[in-house]
């Protein structure tokens, strides 16, 4: 079963954005969790996986993978 | 004009400004005036955009900043407020009608404030800036900062494709509601989701103004926030709204749907055509408890500085500006070094000038976020809001 503490992976749907920065306000994340576009990160893992920076966005535009943890991760 | 010099191939600043907005560009220019040399650097390409904001800002904060009111960024001049509950009934505070002459278009009356054109006046900030001596490189991300064991720090740019390293005594953090500045100094700066309002507006035509700025309060429209019918001048309006998500079962887009669409407004909307569509995040929370750290202070949003009770931040980002340029001026012309301990004096001096009132304001907005009767926070913040706009406004005292 997934919990929201697998690490995920998100995706912004640039076209959507509207770069108003609210995700990265409510981030919690070190330094440097952000894109080239001014949003959260989207080319690597947050392990935190607190959603927050979904939530905020006032035009959905953010979405995530879960991936599995690396408990259970086959390499 | 003050200018960097150079030690070896590093170039060297007093202070190393990142953002570019009204309260980096006040930071800059009153220290600039002072005499010190200072650059200002700013990853985007054009100045005040991607607009974030509404540009609602009084005569009064321009004035108290050395900003001339030009008409280079003014759309559309303000002359009251009309604050409505989530029923339609308003409260009109016009200070044409509550202080004819001193209040008006007419000669020798002035108006309340303007809504402004954000892309303008943050150019028109710029140049200010520019011409007090500042230098100014946009197109220039900053990577991070390190303390140097003579008493400054360096700097990590990104200049076009070039990495850049620059010394400075004092970097000022003023990259706005989703910095990075104050983390590199381990300063916890991100916002609470139930302290941020997610904010959406469309510029409009087709939607009749009267040189009044309208706020919608209520539950069912914007909770945790509110909606608002600016003039922008030229015959458009801007209509917009903020919420706070942890108070909501929708995004903020879906709220404005409803809001055009279905609120007491719904009529006058009717014929509403969109031009543009700009959005934003406010922090409607705490003022920063630490802005401050070694050779490292923060400014405006960044430090959250914003009136949590009405969303603004133009006038409290060009105040605290004025507050940190006079301060690094007088500092660094001392010959101090800019640690964390000497640096506690602009937190000080902001406390003083605007950060206590702001702490209180703050006070307000929890009291009646907290209050968990939809109907008696309903009517709470429409008291308040009604009460905060109005000529004898108990929080003018704050």
């Amino acid at each position: 079963m997934m919990s929201t503490k697998d690490p995920v992976v998100f995706e912004v749907e640039w076209n959507a954005c509207i770069k108003c920065g609210a995700c990265v306000a409510v981030c919690p994340q070190e330094a440097g969790f952000t894109s080239s576009f001014d949003t959260i990160a989207v080319n690597k893992a947050c392990d935190i996986a607190c959603m927050f920076c979904q939530t905020v966005c006032p035009v959905n535009a953010i979405t995530h993978q879960t991936l599995l943890s690396t408990e259970t991760t086959i390499f | 004009m003050p200018n960097s010099s150079s030690i070896g191939t590093m170039t060297v600043f007093d202070i190393v400004v990142i953002g570019s907005g009204p309260a980096g560009t006040t930071t800059a220019r009153y220290a600039a005036e002072k005499g010190l040399s200072v650059l200002m650097v700013d990853k985007k390409q054009e100045l005040g955009a991607p607009i974030q904001c509404s540009g609602a800002v009084s005569f009064n904060a321009l004035d108290n900043a050395g900003v001339f009111p030009s008409p280079e960024f003014i759309q559309e001049a303000i002359y009251g407020f009309a604050i409505y509950n989530g029923q339609g009934q308003k409260k009109v505070i016009d200070y044409r009608k509550i202080k004819p002459g001193e209040y008006g278009s007419e000669a020798g009356a002035k108006p309340l404030g303007f809504v402004v054109d954000r892309r303008r006046f943050d150019r028109y900030l710029a140049t200010q800036a520019e011409r007090a001596g500042v230098t100014i490189w946009l197109k220039t991300e900053a990577l991070g900062y390190r303390v140097l064991d003579d008493g400054s720090c360096e700097v990590a740019l990104k200049k076009f494709n070039d990495t850049i390293t620059v010394k400075a005594k004092v970097v000022v953090g003023a990259d706005g509601v989703q910095s990075q500045v104050g983390k590199w100094a381990g300063i916890k700066t991100h916002i609470k989701l139930s302290e941020l309002a997610s904010c959406l507006q469309f510029v409009v035509d087709g939607v009749q103004t009267e040189g009044l700025l309208e706020i919608v309060t209520g539950h069912e429209w914007a909770p945790g926030g509110y909606a608002w019918i600016f003039p922008k001048g030229h015959g458009y309006a801007e209509i917009g709204l903020g919420v706070t998500r942890t108070m909501c079962t929708d995004n903020a887009q879906a709220y404005l749907d409803k809001f055009l669409k279905q609120s007491f407004f719904k009529e006058r909307f009717k014929n509403c055509r969109i031009l543009e569509i700009q959005g934003g995040g406010v922090p409607l929370a705490a003022p920063l408890k630490i802005q401050h750290a070694d050779n490292l202070i923060l400014v405006g949003d960044a430090a959250r500085h914003v009136n949590s009770i009405t969303g603004g931040g133009i006038h409290t980002a060009l105040s605290s500006g004025k507050i940190a340029g006079n301060f690094l001026a007088a500092l660094l012309l001392s010959g101090e070094p800019c640690t964390k301990e000497n640096l506690k004096g602009y937190h000080d001096n902001w406390l003083n000038a605007m950060g206590n009132n702001m702490w209180k304001l703050y006070e307000v907005k929890r009291k009646i976020f907290d209050t968990a009767d939809i109907a008696q926070r309903d009517e709470q913040l429409y008291a308040t809001m009604s009460n905060y706009f109005s000529v004898d406004s108990e929080y003018k005292k704050i």
